[in-house]
């Protein structure tokens, strides 16, 4: 499989543009230098990206290069690649720049082209999934992403790729919890549906839900305060949210929520505050597995279950004050006479 | 069954972004689509941006149903056991059957109910029972003015799912046509039953339709 863009000793470096490589390598600078967050850069990149592919395929085909060596004329052509792909990748949607990218090939399944392509958004999750075995020893921080890359055989240049830097590690490593979890509850779900396993009360369920998720810290739970702080920094705090909330919502899903009102909101809240705290115990725990996390967890699942319970009698009460008094209205109304139909 | 497994498998690739999942749901998608047309009332999205723009035209209906469900039981506390008592039921009933139905379209997918519920149900309530404050004709031109609004609404989102594609929204077009439908006769009931004779109709009416207004944007966004 031929890996694209930064591989220091790929194929790119032909006879036949030698010259070019050089050029390249310019640009190498020019875009793993830390970019703004304009998402003009982001199509830039993109531009980029395809054009080395396209760059890659020339030289494979050993055609004439079409642009002369001069570092302006390729500048334009590289210019011209990005416009293109400006106009053709709408979105930042994968899907669409593999149905605009004339050589994408991934849907081929018989695997006859031996050259596959993949988005930036593959390759940037393939390198922070390599990175994360060097997190431990390196923290959350560039030097483990540059570390992962390497691991794959690429440049540790392509750090340049991720615009949030360590920011960037930590959600994908989120990203990759949430999504095992709402596996592993779905699969649940799907066991309960065929009937081969009892469904669990609320409470239970949501505790074995919070601590299966909270223990795929646990090997980096030393390191967790850091990604913790990452996360809190302003460019972080959108997509962290979202994830959070994305998880709170399937958590409380495949607990069998199917609220439409207030109860909605009320309800992840809740279980947002018991996760976050709960996290927060994990991170200073020093029982063994963890117990007192565990302990504290259940202590708070069911102060929610007290509150639910209390809040349910004081409904029941205030609608049984209610109807007294109405009583004591319509009585009153009738002893002096006001009640007449009209 | 199935779609929950959808459902999951959509949320993991998002998670993952792997182009080769999300190939493979839309084949699911579109096979899925086609066999089991029967049991969703909207089709599994393609795309964020669909399900975002599907789940706003949920959340704003469901806000309005709910709305319109707290007017008509304003209306009732004040005018129920007046001779308009039973058409005000009549209508309120209908209305409890449509919110019904889209509590199960939001509950199935997992839509979003709009953060401002408490505050419609205040509103509504306070709305109706003013209206009927001012008599039998007020309630009807509340109920004329209302269902105008609601309407006009229903009338938008279908002309924008015909624009989008017709074949694919089939089942919520036919739902919105309905309740689009009974909302008219409502409007029909209210002209019907002196709408028009309360003074000050025509501030009336456009100021509950300006509110109206004003609570489907908002709903749309919140």
């Amino acid at each position: 499989m031929k890996l694209l863009i930064i591989a220091p000793f790929s194929s790119i470096i032909e006879s036949s543009v030698k010259h070019r490589c050089s050029l390249l390598s310019e640009y190498i600078y020019v875009v793993a230098a830390p970019t703004t967050t304009n998402p003009q850069c982001g199509s830039l990149r993109r531009g980029f990206h395809c054009a080395v592919l396209r760059l890659q395929d020339e030289s494979k085909s050993d055609k004439p290069p079409s642009s002369t060596s001069s570092s302006t004329t390729y500048h334009e052509h590289y210019q011209a690649h990005s416009a293109e792909q400006d106009a053709a990748a709408s979105a930042s949607d994968p899907a669409a720049d593999q149905s605009t990218d004339p050589n994408a090939s991934y849907q081929d399944q018989s695997g006859e082209q031996d050259e596959e392509y993949e988005t930036e958004e593959q390759l940037q999750a393939r390198i922070l999934t390599a990175a994360l075995e060097f997190v431990p020893l390196h923290g959350w921080s560039m030097e483990a992403i540059a570390a992962g890359a390497e691991s794959l055989g690429l440049s540790s240049a392509s750090t340049g790729m991720f615009e949030k830097g360590s920011g960037d590690l930590v959600l994908h490593f989120i990203a990759q919890c949430n999504a095992q979890l709402t596996e592993i509850l779905a699969e649940q779900h799907n066991q309960v549906q065929l009937g081969q396993a009892e469904p669990k009360k609320t409470a239970d369920f949501i505790r074995d839900a919070v601590e299966t998720r909270l223990r795929m810290y646990i090997p980096y739970i030393e390191i967790w305060p850091q990604a913790m702080s990452l996360l809190l920094l302003p460019h972080n705090i959108p997509d962290s949210l979202k994830h959070l909330s994305t998880l709170m919502d399937d958590i409380w899903y495949y607990a069998g929520d199917r609220s439409t009102d207030m109860n909605w909101y009320t309800k992840r809240a809740a279980l947002t505050g018991i996760y976050n705290t709960t996290e927060l115990v994990m991170i200073q725990d020093s029982s063994p597995d963890f117990q007192d996390t565990w302990t504290f967890l259940d202590n708070r699942i069911q102060d929610v279950v007290n509150m639910a319970t209390t809040a349910k009698q004081v409904q029941s009460t205030g609608e049984a004050v209610v109807q007294g008094l109405m009583g004591a209205a319509v009585t009153l109304k009738n002893l002096t006479g006001l009640n007449q139909r009209r | 069954m199935q779609t929950a497994a959808l459902r999951v498998f959509c949320h993991w690739s998002q998670s993952n972004s792997t182009a080769m999942i999300r190939q493979c749901l839309k084949c699911r998608a579109l096979t899925l689509q086609q066999s089991s047309r029967a049991y969703g009332v909207i089709p599994p999205p393609r795309d964020s941006e669909e399900k975002e723009m599907v789940h706003r035209m949920l959340r704003v209906d469901h806000a309005g149903e709910y709305g319109a469900n707290r007017i008509y039981a304003g209306q009732m506390a004040v005018l129920g056991r007046s001779k308009t008592g039973p058409f005000i039921q009549e209508m309120w009933d209908q209305e409890k059957k449509h919110l019904e139905k889209f509590n199960e379209i939001l509950a199935e997918n997992r839509v979003r109910p709009t953060a401002l519920l408490p505050f419609w149900n205040i509103a509504g309530f306070v709305l109706g029972a003013s209206s009927a404050l001012l008599g039998k004709e007020g309630a009807m031109a509340c109920t004329v003015a209302v269902e105008e609004s609601i309407t006009e609404h229903y009338n938008n989102q279908i002309r924008t799912l015909m624009e989008k594609d017709p074949e694919r929204y089939t089942e919520l077009l036919q739902v919105i046509k309905e309740f689009r439908d009974d909302e008219m006769e409502h409007h029909d009931t209210g002209l019907e039953h002196d709408a028009e004779n309360v003074p000050g109709y025509w501030l009336l009416k456009n100021a509950i339709q300006l509110g109206c207004k004003a609570a489907i944007y908002i709903s749309q966004r919140i």
